[in-house]
This record gives C-alpha cells, sequence and structure tokens, in this order.
C-alpha cells in the first residue's frame, strides 16, 4: 500500500470520531431555527451537505472526464463513472431527507416544489450517463462517449439546480443561497452546517477512493 | 469538371453543404419526414380531443396551453432530430463524412437542418394548436422569437445528443432517456416565456435564460463533438 492508501486509511479512522461529533452536534448545539415546526429545521445539517456532495462528485467525475480526454487514460474514465455512481447516491440521500423535511412542513412528502424537481431531474441527467455507458459495450468506444456526455452534463447543469428552481416560485427555504448573498444562520448553527459540508466531502473523498483501488485492482495494477 | 470546383471551400459554405445532404436525404426518404409530421398532428388531435371538451379556465389558459404546446413540440422534435447522426450510422455514411470534412462542420451543418426541421414542424402546429384550442396570442412577433431561440437550443442539445446516441445501443429510447433531463431548464424557460408572450408582455428573465443555455449548449458541443462522434 502506497502513501495514498496510508492517507485513506487515516481518513477512515479520522471520519469515525469527527461523524459521532458531528452527528451529537447536530442535536444538541445550535437550537432549532425560528419559523420551523418543531426540531425540523435540524435536517439542513444532513440534507444541505448531501445535496452539495452530490453536486461535489458530479463536479469530480466532470473533472475526470475531462482528464481522460486530454491523457486518455481508462482509469480516469472508470473514476468518472465511479464518482456519478457516489454523487446519485448522495443525490437520493438529499431528495429522501428534503422529503422528510417537506412532510413535516408541508404535509406532503412531494409538493412539485422546483427544487424537488430539479433535484430529481438531476438524478435522472446522472441516471442518463449511466444509461449511455450501458448501451455501448466497447470499452474504448464507450469512454469518449461518456466523458463527453459528462462534460455537457456538467456545462447544463447550472440551468437545471440554479436557474431553472428560480424562474418559478418556492417553498424551499433560503438560508445559504439567498437574493441577500448572507449566509442567515447563528454561529453554532454556521459551526456545525460547515463542518457537515466537510465532513460528508470528506466521506465522499474516501468512498471514492476506495472505487479507484477497487478499479486498479480489476485492472490488475497494484494499488 | 469546371475549374471552380476544385477551390478548397469556405466553412459556412462547408456547413451549408452538410445541410443540403441531409435535406436532400430526408426528402429522398419522405416517409421519415412525414412521420415527424403525423406525429405532430396526431399528438395535437389527442390534446384537442382531450382538452377540448372540457375547457380550460380564463386564468390558467396561458399556462396550460403553452405548457402543451411545447410538449407536443419537444416529442414531435424528439421523433425527427435524434436521426441527424443515427441515419449516417445506418446507411455506412457516417466514415465517409468523417474524411471529408471536420466533426465540428458537420455538427453545424446537421444543426442547422435539425433547426429548419424544428421551424417546419412548429410552423405547421402553432398555427392548428391556435385554431383548435382557440388560443388568442396578444404578440406573435414575441411568441416567433421564443420558438427561434428555444427551438436552436433545442436543435444543438438534439444534434450532439444523436451523435453520442448513433453508436449505442437502443438509440431511440436512450435518446429520450438522456435528452429529456437535458432540456428541462429549456423547455420551462419556453414554456415561461410563451406564457408572457402569448399574453403580450415581454418574456426578459425566460428570454435571457434561453440565450444563455443556446451559448452554453452550443459552446459545449462544438468543444465536444470529436470525443462524442470522432473517436
Amino acid at each position: 500500500m502506497g502513501e495514498w492508501g496510508n492517507a485513506m486509511k487515516f481518513l477512515k479512522w479520522l471520519l469515525l470520531p469527527y461523524f459521532a461529533a458531528f452527528v451529537a452536534a447536530a442535536f444538541l448545539w445550535p437550537k432549532p431555527a425560528e419559523g420551523f415546526i418543531g426540531e425540523s429545521s435540524r435536517i439542513v445539517f444532513f440534507h444541505v451537505p448531501c445535496a452539495w456532495t452530490a453536486t461535489l462528485a458530479f463536479l469530480v467525475a466532470a473533472g475526470y472526464s475531462l482528464t481522460y480526454l486530454i491523457r486518455r487514460n481508462p482509469w480516469h474514465d472508470e473514476i468518472a463513472a465511479a464518482a456519478v455512481r457516489l454523487g446519485l447516491l448522495f443525490a437520493f440521500l438529499a431528495l429522501i431527507t428534503g422529503s422528510l423535511f417537506a412532510k413535516v412542513m408541508w404535509g406532503s412528502y412531494w409538493n412539485w416544489d422546483p427544487r424537488e424537481s430539479s433535484f430529481l431531474l438531476l438524478i435522472f441527467l446522472y441516471g442518463a450517463y449511466l444509461f449511455l455507458r450501458a448501451a455501448v459495450e466497447d470499452p474504448e468506444r464507450r469512454a469518449p462517449m461518456a466523458a463527453a456526455y459528462a462534460l455537457f452534463a456538467a456545462v447544463l447543469m447550472p440551468f437545471l439546480t440554479f436557474v431553472a428552481p428560480r424562474i418559478t416560485a418556492s417553498l424551499h427555504p433560503q438560508t445559504v443561497i439567498n437574493p441577500q448573498g448572507k449566509i442567515l444562520m447563528d454561529s453554532p448553527t454556521k459551526a456545525v452546517f460547515f463542518g457537515g459540508l466537510l465532513g460528508f466531502s470528506l466521506l465522499f473523498f474516501w468512498m471514492l477512493s476506495l472505487e479507484a483501488r477497487t478499479a486498479r485492482c480489476d485492472r490488475n495494477q497494484p494499488v | 469538371m469546371g475549374e471552380g470546383e476544385n477551390r478548397p471551400r469556405g466553412t459556412l459554405s462547408r456547413v451549408w453543404a452538410v445541410a443540403q445532404k441531409d435535406a436532400a436525404q430526408e426528402l429522398r426518404r419522405r416517409i421519415a419526414l412525414a412521420s415527424v409530421f403525423f406525429f405532430a398532428a396526431t399528438a395535437l388531435t389527442l390534446v384537442s380531443f382531450a382538452v377540448g371538451p372540457i375547457g380550460v379556465p380564463a386564468e390558467s389558459r396561458a399556462a396550460v396551453i403553452s405548457a402543451l404546446l411545447w410538449i407536443i413540440l419537444f416529442f414531435s422534435a424528439a421523433t425527427g432530430l435524434p436521426r441527424a447522426y443515427v441515419r449516417e450510422e445506418e446507411t455506412g455514411t457516417a466514415l465517409a463524412l468523417r474524411r471529408v470534412t471536420s466533426a465540428t462542420i458537420v455538427l453545424a451543418g446537421k444543426t442547422f437542418f435539425n433547426f429548419g426541421l424544428f421551424l417546419a414542424i412548429a410552423a405547421v402546429a402553432l398555427p392548428a394548436f391556435a385554431l383548435l384550442l382557440e388560443w388568442q396570442v396578444d404578440s406573435p412577433a414575441l411568441l416567433a422569437l421564443v420558438l427561434i431561440t428555444a427551438g436552436f437550443g433545442l436543435s444543438v442539445v438534439s444534434t450532439f445528443l444523436s451523435a453520442l446516441v448513433a453508436r449505442a445501443s437502443q438509440k431511440n429510447v436512450l435518446f429520450v432517456v438522456i435528452s429529456f433531463p437535458l432540456m428541462v431548464p429549456l423547455l420551462l424557460s419556453a414554456i415561461t416565456a410563451t406564457i408572457e408572450a402569448s399574453r403580450g408582455s415581454l418574456p426578459g428573465t425566460a428570454l435571457r435564460v434561453l440565450v444563455a443555455y443556446d451559448g452554453a449548449a452550443s459552446c459545449a458541443a462544438y468543444l465536444l463533438i470529436r470525443a462524442a462522434w470522432e473517436d
């Protein structure tokens, strides 16, 4: 195991106490935000980091796709595909946590809110990437096509996640991205919130490293 | 052969040549082109049957009719526009096309042909739609602008995705699966802009989004077409 493998092993052991502390803080430290029913506002510590990590994963996929098109190393294509799979996992978690919040606040798991719908479409967008990969059997042909789609999707993704939800009225709270350009949170909430963003991002990179090592094993290369 | 025919052709004339070739091929196989218009007519009739007897309340009329119009236009376009590259693979002419001109010229030529095809579908479907559903459009000029802007974006994305699915299995299903999520922002903006145009007001924000989408999609398609089609 090289230096990279040791760093990831260290990250794994770091993530265990980090997440224990994060979960405890999320439920015990900040007061529930005003204007929300009961403790429902605490879901922001899990929902937003999941949504952020999904977006990060799709951007990482775009980065590896671009690297593949420049260097033509099949390993980069496999990492891009792994990043999309993990991105979909976090996107599903964001959708589930968002639906739970919607049930408490708005009375229904699904309200056809523009942000809910745009996130569902984001899942379709990257689910289509996996469909495209499955429809091409030859790996040498599949890799450039998948890379081209991932980059094309990354260019049009902001229209889906940032522009489309703002064309129509939304029920979604605007605590982070809002017209005032300010983060509308008190200090403990802000600390736990950003701690969550960091923790989920690190968790994604650790999971991606596992995928990368598996891909190397499949290619009979040293991990 | 005259002397002039050996001169190297400019970019625009090569783009035009590709668009002309596609138009000639489509007109030769009239059944394919006719099926696109037949699909639009069938969808239109179905909508008229479903919505006509019930009637749409006046306050939501513009929104419902605009959404139905773009659903018809999107699915009519989805039956014809993906053929751009698929046809080359099926007839075995893709390799020849790759040898005689660059991927970006082929993309531009096919996009212009598809754009023309979209405008032709819209030119047939829109008056029929307005007639059957008694739809009053206060500003036809603004509606035409919306159709041109959204239609161009739809053509660019369809043409690029056609290149992607051309060598995959289950092409037609795959095209719908990969195109729908990419086109939702375009369709949402087009519907919003159509609602405003039909009421006679300038759809400023929606039109700006459409122009930005067209620009982003065109640049991305131009930069990525070699990876999608040539490799």
